[in-house]
């Protein structure tokens, strides 16, 4: 009894010392190697990178704002960044109204469901764990309007008018990019916000309609306000996604975003600018570009999440 | 104690991986082999090809002992990156296969490839516009002997023309006639991808080359007597509208591979296309019956004679690193002559840059003797691919809204001029 009495406190601040400092950073060390080399190095490369002219890979001179300066008075960037920008702007739009209501709309409904709920969930992610190059060379080829299904069965079920060649058609383009994303990704927020209404605890709605609230106020008064950390999460997440958006656009539209730049995107540019264009200036270019999308993308997503998290502080 | 040795011991590792990753990699090359054991590296974007180029190399070491001829294919799409890499470090190739025209000017202007001006014979007898696709724009020196040739023009079913009573057109009103016939026989007359707007260009100079007047047009523009807002060019691209009546209804919305399977399987007579489609078209459909002809003179035109836009694929250059140079001379002087250019024929089915090659495929050669009557260039790839924007991109993005119906032959000229005026200066 005596032996244990000396031995615990010793093992105890032992373990505690060596969990909070050095230990700690033997256990960090990895993945900070890992961080430094892959993402902070390659992030500070493009940024000096965007400061210089180019010759092919041979650095030139500093050109201090120089690259940046031609994104916006040189053609074809001065035109095709604002039109690249406002179809990031449309696909973080349409993927957030079809998480909110029709993702959170399946997350309530599977959350009631008492049997198949695994299946459907499984179901709705599936889409999800298939990689967005083959989903949108999958939906390219149903969309074709030579040989895709789509619009035979439209038209055998004497609906022609709406058979459109979706992807030729500027209008219609950029929301087929908009759905097939929603499509993809409606899994994830499916999940999410499963796992959300999973934490809520029954009896605060069981207490809300003993008091009388009707199942709309239980909703917005308990479930809405509970599921505010969910939905931040969310948001960034998709905006981060919306942002970065290359594989189905790719896909579908190509990397000059057919037809004529109706479903070009920050990201399809910046891999033409890079890898297509020739330019000998490519690397300073496309250099400017990534690291004002990345300036851009972390300083919304922080935002986001500050505005999320008042929110938060204000309801509870 | 142990902690912090283990500590110090993740510390050294992790900086070792740093490093390592930071660091050029080490140069682990063999010194030069002796001057009677050489192996030469030779990089392609090829990856199809690499049997078929191991057997031509065969050829080569056949004829020389002691030199072996390493060819290395990499991924098209990722070759650029590659080769930038490669020819930057100590174990590139000796021989690296390079882009043409505009594509190649980073790699000359960095430096990374050999002049071999008066070291190469036999360049003097390659066409003028093919031999470009390997000149520094800014130099005027020679870098590269030109592998290949692609011409455009227009291939058709010969089993369609056949069943519908069909000639290949020798005037405008024959080549609008035959177009109109398919069309009342309810067979889609062209198959045209023009989702992808790369291809659109390629069209434009089909079937409006001799409209412009081909090199005769490509000297005035660029000496700065005329622009792409010259009437001729304009109704060149008025041409390009007409023809959507000839095409599937919203053909915009249709990929080129779709349209190659549209042509390939039978659902339309004309494919308006690269000489690289033979042997797609082969590969795809073998027993399609193909062949090609030069689109007819239209009325008005500034060109007599129908004309087939042409142009360099692809050149062999040195590396400027090489330290086997004397030897990469030696294959590369092999590179241009007609026993290599005929092996390109033979074995890789394609068009040689070296005059005086035959063709054992029949829609080959008939394409070749298109070619060889009246050529012209393909006049936005070989001139304006110098800066950004490319001629080529803004061109297919203006077609894509011609036949939207966003813009007219006009609009599109002048969007053309705008763009290419952006670092294109007349006359330099």
């Amino acid at each position: 009894m005596k032996t244990m009495s000396v031995i615990t406190p010793r093992r105890r601040r032992n373990i505690g010392i060596a969990l909070t400092k050095k230990t700690g950073l033997v256990f960090v060390l990895p993945a900070l190697v890992l961080f430094a080399v892959f993402i902070f190095y390659p992030l500070m490369t493009a940024l000096s990178y965007s400061f210089y002219n180019w010759t092919g890979i041979v650095r030139g001179e500093f050109a201090s704002f120089g690259n940046y300066v031609t994104l916006f008075t040189q053609l074809p960037y001065k035109t095709q960044i604002p039109n690249a920008f406002v179809h990031n702007v449309m696909l973080f739009a349409g993927a957030m109204l079809f998480q909110n209501t029709i993702g959170l709309g399946l997350a309530t409904l599977l959350h009631r469901l008492k049997r198949f709920k695994r299946f459907f969930q499984t179901m709705f992610t599936l889409p999800y764990l298939v990689s967005p190059l083959v989903v949108g060379y999958l939906w390219s080829l149903m969309l074709s309007p030579l040989f895709g299904p789509v619009n035979f069965v439209l038209k055998s079920v004497g609906l022609d008018a709406l058979a459109q060649p979706w992807l030729g058609n500027p209008s219609t383009a950029i929301w087929v990019v908009v759905f097939v994303t929603a499509w993809q990704w409606v899994g994830f927020p499916v999940l999410l916000y499963g796992a959300a209404l999973g934490g809520i605890p029954e009896e605060i709605n069981e207490a809300a309609s003993l008091d009388g609230a009707s199942p709309w106020q239980r909703f917005r008064d308990v479930t809405f306000p509970m599921l505010i950390p969910a939905i931040g999460t969310v948001s960034v997440l998709t905006f981060i996604g919306a942002m970065e958006a290359f594989p189905i656009p790719y896909a579908l539209g190509g990397s000059m975003g057919s037809p004529a730049g109706a479903t070009d995107v920050l990201s399809l540019l910046f891999y033409r600018t890079a890898f297509e264009s020739g330019s000998s200036n490519a690397i300073g270019t496309s250099s400017a570009i990534a690291t004002l999308l990345f300036l851009f993308i972390f300083g919304v997503s922080i935002f986001i999440t500050w505005f999320m998290r008042r929110a938060e502080r204000r309801l509870y | 104690m142990r902690l912090r040795f283990l500590a110090l011991g993740a510390f050294a590792i992790g900086s070792a991986v740093l490093l390592s990753a930071c660091a050029p990699s080490a140069s682990t090359a063999p010194a030069p082999d002796a001057k009677d054991d050489v192996t030469l590296k030779v990089w392609s974007w090829r990856t199809e090809d690499v049997e078929k180029y191991n057997k031509i190399f065969d050829v080569y070491e056949a004829a020389h002992p002691g030199v072996t001829v390493q060819f290395e294919a990499f991924q098209n799409t990722e070759y650029n990156q590659i080769l930038t890499t490669g020819l930057a470090g100590s174990d590139g190739p000796d021989i690296p296969m390079v882009r043409a025209y505009g594509q190649l000017q980073p790699n000359i202007a960095a430096g990374q490839l050999e002049p071999i001006d008066g070291l190469v014979e036999g360049l003097e007898g390659i066409a003028p516009s093919v031999l470009a696709g390997a000149v520094g724009k800014e130099d005027g020196k020679t870098y590269a002997v030109p592998l290949a040739t692609q011409t455009l023009q227009m291939f058709y079913n010969k089993d369609i023309f056949e069943q519908n009573d069909l000639s290949v057109p020798t005037t405008w009103s024959e080549f609008i006639e035959l177009n109109d016939t398919l069309v009342t026989k309810e067979i889609t007359p062209m198959a045209l991808g023009a989702k992808d707007s790369w291809i659109l260009p390629i069209f434009a100079d089909i079937v409006g080359s001799a409209m412009y007047g081909g090199s005769a047009f490509e000297t005035k523009v660029l000496d700065g007597s005329t622009t792409f807002e010259d009437p001729d060019y304009v109704a060149s691209l008025q041409i390009v509208d007409d023809m959507q009546a000839y095409m599937t209804p919203d053909v915009v919305g249709v990929s080129y591979t779709d349209s190659q399977i549209q042509f390939t399987s039978g659902q339309a007579a004309q494919f308006p296309g690269g000489s690289f489609e033979i042997a797609t078209f082969a590969t795809q459909a073998p027993d399609l019956n193909i062949g090609s002809y030069q689109v007819p003179v239209p009325p008005n035109a500034v060109s007599d004679v129908p004309l087939s836009a042409g142009y360099a694929d692809g050149n062999f250059a040195i590396n400027s690193k090489s330290e086997k140079k004397d030897a990469a001379f030696e294959l590369l002087n092999w590179l241009a002559t007609p026993e290599f250019g005929q092996l390109v024929a033979d074995e890789l089915n394609q068009f040689s840059a070296i005059p005086g090659v035959t063709y054992a495929n029949a829609a080959m050669q008939e394409a070749w003797d298109n070619y060889e009557q009246a050529q012209a260039p393909y006049l936005l790839l070989v001139d304006f691919r110098y800066g950004e924007p490319l001629g080529t991109a803004v061109l297919g993005e203006q077609i894509q809204k011609i036949f939207l119906g966003q813009t007219d032959a006009a609009g599109a000229a002048a969007s053309l001029q705008t763009g290419v005026s952006q670092w294109f200066t007349p006359g330099k």
